[in-house]
């Protein structure tokens, strides 16, 4: 077994590098693109209460069609009216995310229908305890910085995901919990009420939001009614609400790159638009994720292939140029389970994020099957890429002491440095593996041929059964847990 | 000379060109070619070839897509002709609806372009359809196969409540059951009751051939 980082603090990237991708002269192209395409064809709003608020401010609205075209200069200043800069909170202070481009934050992975069994290495329906297991897991290790709820609740009724999963996450970890599966106003209300459970009281959490949320446009142009109602209920209570898409090019958006880089440009300005100019000020964050269609099948793709990085390097570009918070995906793959692909995958991924420049909220880890399928050991050997990411970018120091010339001069030639204080004193500095293997070739057959994998395995079965997170206090749990009670009581399961 | 107007209307459909194939359909029509004729020997030869050349990686599924919205748009006009003449036959008939809830209906329009490439007669009910609508639309459509997609975790139940609609209705004996969308899988299809699983627009084809005992 590697080792285990002592200290609990946030793993996070550091200064990025920066690949320009686009000159000035093409991000303003695209910019005036996107305007062009909001401003002549707008976007789908399937909410009649949102279409009768926007119809009171310089939007044009169709009501009959559930159109809304933005004008240019609308967008703009909706573009100027979103923080730059703002703080997603966690229960435990030094787990707190302040989005400002300072540091890149990593994410536990959300959503997906099931799960790798940790026992048989099957694939099967998550329940709400492999939910608590890998909240536990993320609690653990520090590079994760925020959780999404990693699996659906096959034991939970639909309509009481969100309830169930942010109770879930707020009481088996101590980090910033976004309630991803936030669909309708009513989902929007619990997850609030849990979040000033936790916090306090609603200002608290207002000042202090250790949930947030985030609301997915479908591609392409359009905003279901509903979530985009949630996201309202959020930018009411003041909490940050995210503004994604999530474009598949070829069939929900342009075969190339720059008119897929469009169409999600102009949902998320669509999205941050309207959130700005009902809630003027709402923290909230850029968030292009992506896809590629399989042209002989027309399967989905998870963001994996060149495309996908040029895409965030692309979306990035832009959305520096608006100086909103952001957030991107990184680690897609369409492995089965955890093998060359899965990694390979996942580090080019990783390398294509570093390069995005300064981007805040980095998804996210532990999923395979193109995000259709969980798993905790994928956590572990993802963190292992992470960790490799943030040392990369830390930097290391060339100083006096550093540079040991000193210790160079006194050991002369054909000594060596083992025994040296020198050594002792920074060897632990250096960046050391937890699950890449590197025996002999004699030891590794004698273990029975290892590989990441199984130490990665062994590894999250001992969190699992061991860790244990910082316990809610009692009043707190018993309030959410009435919260939850009454909320589903009140018509909430289907 | 029918035979060189049907040749380019085969063409037409493949290259996906409405203009073209709507202008030739009209041309047979007026010189009195058999309607029939037109169908078999023009559109649907134009999709069986274009199946072949999408299983040979020749042509991908957009063409596909583009085809089919010609196909169809070709056999709206000879459609009322070709009941007038009362000779006509149809593929088994597939009812489609993405489930309540859910407004993503990608896949579910692949699987539409896909099953009239095959030579299915194909009725879209669109998204966010109810039980009660597909319901209504089983009585009065009486098909041998419901397709049903969800792309959302949270909506994919609604695919069990719809199956448990048609027994309630006493529909369930009459209709075979295929459900797909990303989160669902052949275990859920088995656990909820319906009758097959497709994974992708593809292999929704292949069960619905199962389903009705078509061989390839």
């Amino acid at each position: 077994m590697g080792p285990q980082p002592t200290v609990r603090a946030p793993r996070t990237l550091g200064r990025r590098l920066a690949y320009n991708l686009l000159d000035a002269t093409e991000i303003e192209a695209t910019h005036q693109a996107t305007l062009d395409v909001l401003e002549h064809t707008g976007v789908t709003v399937r909410s009649a209460r949102i279409l009768t608020l926007l119809a009171a401010t310089d939007a044009i609205v169709d009501l009959e069609r559930q159109l809304v075209k933005f004008p240019p200069s609308m967008v703009e200043a909706a573009i100027a009216l979103a923080p730059s800069e703002y703080l997603l909170a966690a229960r435990e202070p030094a787990f707190d995310m302040f989005l400002d481009r300072s540091r890149g934050y990593y994410c536990l992975e959300g959503g997906p229908s099931d799960i790798v069994d940790l026992a048989s290495g099957k694939v099967r329906s998550p329940t709400s305890q492999d939910l608590i297991d890998a909240t536990r897991l993320a609690d653990s290790l520090n590079e994760i910085s925020f959780l999404w709820p990693s699996v659906a609740l096959s034991d939970v009724p639909p309509a009481d995901q969100a309830a169930h999963q942010t109770y879930l996450q707020l009481a088996n970890s101590t980090k910033h919990v976004v309630a991803m599966t936030t669909y309708n106003s009513r989902d929007a209300r619990v997850v609030l009420e849990l979040g000033a459970a936790v916090a306090g009281s609603a200002a608290a959490l207002k000042a202090r939001p250790v949930v947030s949320s985030f609301v997915c446009s479908i591609s392409p142009l359009t905003w279901d009614g509903p979530p985009l109602e949630s996201a309202l209920e959020f930018a009411a209570a003041g909490v940050p609400c995210g503004v994604v898409c999530m474009p598949v090019s070829t069939a929900g958006a342009p075969t190339t790159l720059a008119g897929h880089v469009v169409i999600a440009n102009a949902e998320l300005l669509s999205g941050i638009t309207i959130l700005q100019t009902l809630y003027p000020g709402t923290p909230t964050y850029y968030c292009p994720f992506s896809a590629e269609m399989d042209l002989h099948s027309g399967n989905m793709d998870g963001a994996w292939g060149p495309g996908p990085v040029l895409f965030n390097l692309a979306m990035s570009q832009l959305g520096l140029r608006y100086g909103l918070p952001m957030s991107i995906g990184t680690n897609g793959t369409g492995a089965k389970t955890q093998d060359w692909q899965a990694g390979a995958q996942h580090a080019l991924t990783l390398m294509g994020t570093l390069a995005c420049g300064n981007v805040d909220l980095i998804a996210s880890t532990g999923g395979i099957d193109n995000s259709r399928v969980f798993s905790l050991e994928q956590v572990l050997l993802d963190c292992e890429l992470w960790d490799i990411a943030a040392t990369l970018l830390d930097g290391v120091p060339f100083t006096e002491e550093y540079l040991a010339v000193s210790v160079i001069n006194e050991l002369g030639p054909g000594q060596h440095y083992l025994a040296h204080k020198h050594t002792r004193n920074h060897m632990r500095e250096n960046w050391r593996a937890r699950f890449f293997q590197s025996q002999t070739w004699q030891e590794w057959e004698e273990l029975g041929r290892p590989d990441p994998r199984d130490a990665a395995r062994k590894r999250a079965r001992e969190v699992i059964t061991t860790y244990v997170p910082e316990p809610l206090p009692d009043d707190v749990d018993r309030e959410m847990r009435s919260i939850i009670d009454r909320y589903t009581t009140a018509g909430g399961s289907a | 000379m029918s035979d060189a107007l049907i040749a380019r209307l085969r063409q037409a459909v493949i290259d996906a060109e409405p203009d073209d194939a709507l202008a030739l359909v009209r041309e047979l029509l007026a010189a009195d070619v058999a309607p029939t004729l037109i169908l078999d020997g023009g559109l649907a030869k134009a999709m069986l070839i274009l199946g072949e050349m999408w299983k040979s990686g020749e042509v991908f599924l957009p063409e596909v897509m583009a085809a089919a919205a010609v196909f169809t748009i070709c056999n709206e006009e000879i459609e009322p002709v070709l009941l007038a003449s009362a000779d006509h036959k149809v593929g088994a008939k597939v009812l489609l609806a993405t489930v309540k809830g859910d407004m993503h209906d990608l896949g579910k329009n692949m699987v539409a372009a896909m099953l009239k490439m095959a030579g299915f007669d194909v009725i879209d009910l669109g998204t966010d359809v109810s039980s009660a609508a597909i319901i209504e639309a089983v009585i009065r459509e009486t098909p041998a196969v419901v397709g049903l997609s969800a792309l959302l975790t949270t909506t994919m139940p609604e695919q069990r409540s719809v199956i448990n609609a048609l027994v309630a209705a006493g529909l369930r004996d009459s209709v075979k059951v295929l459900v797909g969308g990303a989160p669902a899988t052949q275990e859920w299809a088995d656990a909820i009751g319906a009758d097959a699983y497709g994974q992708h627009a593809p292999d929704a084809v292949r069960a619905v051939k199962e389903l009705v005992g078509v061989l390839d």
